[in-house]
Parts: structure tokens; C-alpha cells; sequence
């Protein structure tokens, strides 16, 4: 117990293999938010177009706190959210039976090869031809965002199966439909949740995509209003806000999945 | 004729004339872009309940594909296998099966994957709860019932691999070098643990491997198979008394004798590789 304190070489050992994990990475920050901090102070840049960091943090601060804020969040998330639950309510089960059906895989795999390149955020116009400026229109750009990946992570974890894993459910008596839940669906999960995760962090860009491109409400309308306005330090602080999301869904979807599923080898 | 009525469904049955399995004529070409490849060009094999049989032969010979067509995971192209007389159409947990990538479902702990096929069957929970520690006592894992597959050393793992199958309580249990990846001290260690269990259930096994060594020590019988495509080169009886000490086997003179010839028969096999590009 009292080991660490009473042996300072095994602590000056642990800051020397500590420094390149946290320091470097701290170190390239830190120059990084300095040099926003000076760049506009010092008139490198105007500070209309890049605000000092600290500014954007204390607007941070000021736009949580407006009332427009939260209903426009609110908006998003619910937008995000309906997408990527569709979209992974559809791409996990059609993913996995491809990687086990081999026709399904040749009747769906050259329309992934076709789509996969096209850039999503292009088909929102698109959408609101067919389906005018509403929600179908935004959720459905998410869904189109996040369905590819969540398609081929699912069909790859499905398709990379050991067999053996499925004889030996075979082998224990267990029918098809059984071993597709049960053995299949468990055993491609690791890439499966790879895919979402990736899907998350699409479906953030695409419901902003959506809103800024289509306007109305929504945290991306919101944006594009206090540009309009030439608040360009709420567009900072509201990008900050976005980002810091984006990290903090992540992260918490790693560590959701970690901690549910101990099982789990290596990274998602 | 008329049995009393014990209930020992599971036991072997003496039963005269039918062996327990019997192949006649496999056969198996498998198809891919490049043309077919024959695997195994013709097998006959017979296993009377109980016997403990070995198959060895050179890499890549199809023995692991034969086991396989006895397990009913791959079809064969000709040919037949029957056990108990009954045609073999597809998997069934009365013939269990050891692979030697260990195969665990990564998800289930230990206790998970050894009562896994006990739930399909409707084995009421405490009762399996009761057979999965027998099992989990047998194979020696008694304090490992909650670790996942990760957790496990490759030894570890086939342990709870062979317990998953001998939980079902097979007749016939299929093993495909089950012990191939685990270090030459722990592969000791089970094999004798595998006698015992054995030699105390009468089970029928059929034991593929690639040390003759571990065919002597194990087997009743060795089937020899040729280089690929597959025949019967020869069937091997090792009348080495039971139980067998793994190290005094070594000095026997009959020991000595089946080895030359099984070596000298598979170093026969191998040199034919070379000759023929096929």
C-alpha cells in the first residue's frame, strides 16, 4: 500500500511512462487554444472572424442560458435520434443477413458500391422536393447518413463468423432461427457496434447539415440565424457547444458498451 | 431381447452386429473457382460402442473434413454414415464435438457455455445448474463458473469446450485435435483427464491428431489415412493394457513397434506429396 510513496524511483518510472501518454497530448491542446487565444488579441486575425477563446467560452456560458437554446436542442436530438434509431432498427438486421445469405448480399451490395460515394448532405435538397422542408426530410437524411455504415460493419461482423461457433450451436441442438439470434447476432456484435459508433458521430453532422441547409429550427438553424445577425461569437460558442456533444456521445457510448458487455476483446 | 426397463436410454447398448458408427464409401470433392479438389477419395470405417479410435494422417490429408461428414456439419459427395445404424442427415447434440480453436460463444461466461445446450432442451434450471457443476468439477474448473472466455488460458478454454459438449451426455464425441494449440505440459494434463472421463462413461470416441504419440496413448485403434485425396491406408489395433502411464508406455516394446510403423507409414505418405503436384 504504502509502496508508492516510499519509493520515489518507482514513481519518477511511472511520470516517465505518463509524460508521452498525457503530456504530448495536453501540450498540443494547450498551443492550439493559445494560439486562438492570441492570434486575435495580437491582430493576427480579426477577432469578428475568430473570437479569442475565452470570449467563446464566457458566450458558451450566456447561450445556455437563453431560452431559445433548449427548445432548439431539443428539436435536434429528437431529429438525431428517430434517425439513428431507424436507421440502426434497419441496417443491423439487413447487415447480418447479408453476411450469412449470400443472394441478399449480390441483390443489395451493388446499391452500397453506388451510394456509399455519394455525398449525403447533397440528397437534403432532394428530399425536400419529395417530401417539402419537414421532418421526414432531416430524419431521412440521417437515416441515408447512417445506414451504410451500420450495413457493412453488420455484414462484415456477420460474414467474418468462425463457423465453427455456429457448428458448435449446431452441434448442441439448436435450430436456425435460434443460432441467428443467439449465436450470429452476439458473435458479429463487436464490428456491429463499431459501425454505430461511427454512425453517431455521422448522424450529429447530418442532422446539422440538414438545418443549416434547411433552415427552420433546430441547433443548426440556430446558428445560421446568429450568422445571419453577425453574432459570429455565438456561432463559435455554439460550435464549441456541438462539438463538446459530439465528444461526449462517444464517450459515453464507449463506456456504456464496455461496462454492458464485459466480454468484449480489444476496442469498438 | 426384452430389456428390463431401467431407463438407461443413453447407455450403449450391446447390440450385436450393428456398430456403433459406420462409414462405407465417403467420399468428398469439394468445389470452388479454381476446379474441384478431392479430398477424400474413398472411407471405410467401423467404431463399436465404447472404443476410443484415433485418426491420424498427413497434414491436410481431409481427416478433419471425415470428422466433420461423421458429425454431420458437412455433407459427403458419396458414401454413408451411419450410427447405430441410423443415417447420419445433419448435426445432433448425441454426437458432441471438441474443435481445436476452442470455439467458446465469447459472451456467456463459463457456467453460460456449458449449460448452453442443456436450456434448448427444456432441462429445467436446477437441474442444470446441479449438471453444469458436476461437469465444471470434472473438467476442473470449480471457481471459473463466472469468467468470460477472454479470462481463460487456452487450456481453460478447451476445458469448457469439452465440458459444453459433455454436458448434452453424447454417445459419440467427435474431437479435432482438440489439443493441437495448448502447450505440450497442460496437453499431458488433459489427455489423461480425457482417459478418465472416458474410461468412466464409455462414451465412443473418435480422435483426430497429428502425434502419434497421442494416438498410441489414447486409442483403442488407429486409422491411418494416405496423403490427400483421403484413403484408409491402414487400421492400426494398439493392445497396450489399461490404464495406461503416459510415461512408462514409452519403454514398451509393443509401444515402440506401433510407433515405427505408424511413422514410418505417415513418412510414406508425406514423401508421395512430393512426387505428385496434385
Amino acid at each position: 500500500m504504502s509502496t508508492t510513496r516510499g519509493e520515489p524511483r518507482q514513481f519518477i518510472a511511472r511520470a516517465r511512462h505518463l509524460a508521452p501518454q498525457v503530456l504530448l497530448p495536453a501540450l498540443s491542446v494547450t498551443m492550439l487554444l493559445g494560439l486562438w487565444e492570441i492570434a486575435p488579441r495580437l491582430g493576427w486575425v480579426r477577432d469578428t472572424s475568430i473570437p479569442p477563446f475565452s470570449e467563446v467560452i464566457a458566450e458558451v456560458v450566456d447561450v445556455l442560458g437563453r431560452p431559445g437554446f433548449g427548445t432548439n436542442v431539443a428539436s435536434s436530438a429528437q431529429r438525431w435520434g428517430l434517425g439513428l434509431a431507424i436507421a440502426t432498427a434497419i441496417g443491423i438486421p439487413l447487415g447480418t443477413l447479408m453476411g450469412r445469405w449470400r443472394p441478399l448480399y449480390k441483390l443489395v451490395d451493388p446499391l452500397l458500391v453506388v451510394t456509399y460515394p455519394v455525398p449525403k448532405t447533397a440528397l437534403i435538397l432532394l428530399f425536400v422536393l419529395w417530401w417539402e422542408a419537414g421532418t421526414v426530410s432531416r430524419v431521412g437524411i440521417v437515416i441515408t447518413g447512417c445506414l451504410i455504415p451500420i450495413v457493412i460493419s453488420s455484414y462484415h461482423g456477420a460474414h467474418a463468423i468462425e463457423e465453427r461457433l455456429v457448428w458448435s450451436a449446431r452441434g448442441l441442438g439448436i435450430g436456425p432461427i435460434r443460432r441467428g439470434v443467439r449465436v450470429i447476432l452476439p458473435a458479429a456484435l463487436p464490428q456491429i457496434l463499431s459501425g454505430l459508433r461511427l454512425a453517431i458521430a455521422i448522424s450529429i453532422f447530418t442532422v446539422l447539415g440538414s438545418e443549416l441547409l434547411i433552415r427552420g429550427d433546430g441547433i443548426g438553424a440556430f446558428m445560421f440565424t446568429a450568422l445571419d445577425n453577425g453574432q459570429t461569437l455565438t456561432v463559435f460558442a455554439m460550435s464549441t457547444i456541438v462539438a463538446t456533444i459530439g465528444f461526449l456521445l462517444d464517450l459515453i457510448y464507449v463506456q456504456a458498451v464496455r461496462r454492458s458487455l464485459p466480454w468484449l476483446e480489444g476496442d469498438i | 431381447m426384452i430389456e428390463p426397463a431401467t431407463g438407461a436410454v443413453t447407455q450403449p447398448a450391446e447390440t450385436a452386429g450393428v456398430p456403433k458408427i459406420e462409414a462405407s464409401g465417403v467420399r468428398k470433392v469439394f468445389s470452388s473457382r479454381r476446379g474441384e479438389v478431392l479430398a477424400i477419395d474413398s472411407i471405410d470405417f467401423v467404431a463399436e460402442a465404447g472404443q476410443f479410435i484415433s485418426i491420424v494422417g498427413p497434414s491436410g490429408c481431409g481427416k478433419s473434413t471425415f470428422l466433420y461428414i461423421v458429425g454431420g456439419f458437412v455433407e459427403a459427395s458419396d458414401g454413408e454414415v451411419r450410427v447405430d445404424g441410423d443415417l447420419v442427415t445433419g448435426a445432433d447434440p448425441n454426437r458432441g464435438i471438441v474443435f481445436q480453436e476452442f470455439v467458446l460463444f465469447p459472451w456467456k461466461t463459463v457456467l453460460g457455455n456449458v449449460t448452453y445446450g442443456l436450456a434448448r432442451q427444456g432441462v429445467p434450471r436446477q437441474e442444470r445448474k446441479e449438471r453444469a457443476r458436476q461437469l465444471i468439477d470434472t473438467v476442473k474448473l470449480t471457481g471459473f463458473e463466472k469468467h468470460y472466455p477472454k479470462e481463460l488460458s487456452g487450456g481453460m478454454k478447451q476445458r469448457v469446450a469439452l465440458a459444453r459438449t459433455l454436458i448434452m451426455d453424447p454417445d459419440v464425441l467427435l474431437m479435432d485435435e482438440p489439443f493441437g494449440a495448448i502447450d505440450a505440459q497442460t496437453r499431458v494434463v488433459l489427455q489423461a483427464e480425457l482417459l478418465q472421463i472416458w474410461e468412466r462413461t464409455t462414451k465412443t470416441v473418435l480422435f483426430v491428431t497429428h502425434s502419434v504419440e497421442e494416438a498410441l496413448y489414447l486409442s483403442d485403434k488407429v486409422y491411418v489415412l494416405s496423403n490427400r485425396p483421403a484413403r484408409v491406408r491402414e487400421v492400426i489395433d494398439v493392445d497396450l493394457p489399461r490404464p495406461r502411464d503416459p510415461e512408462a508406455i514409452l519403454g514398451r516394446p509393443e509401444y515402440v513397434q506401433l510407433h515405427k510403423r505408424i511413422w514410418h507409414l505417415l513418412q510414406e505418405e508425406r514423401s508421395k506429396h512430393v512426387d505428385d503436384p496434385g
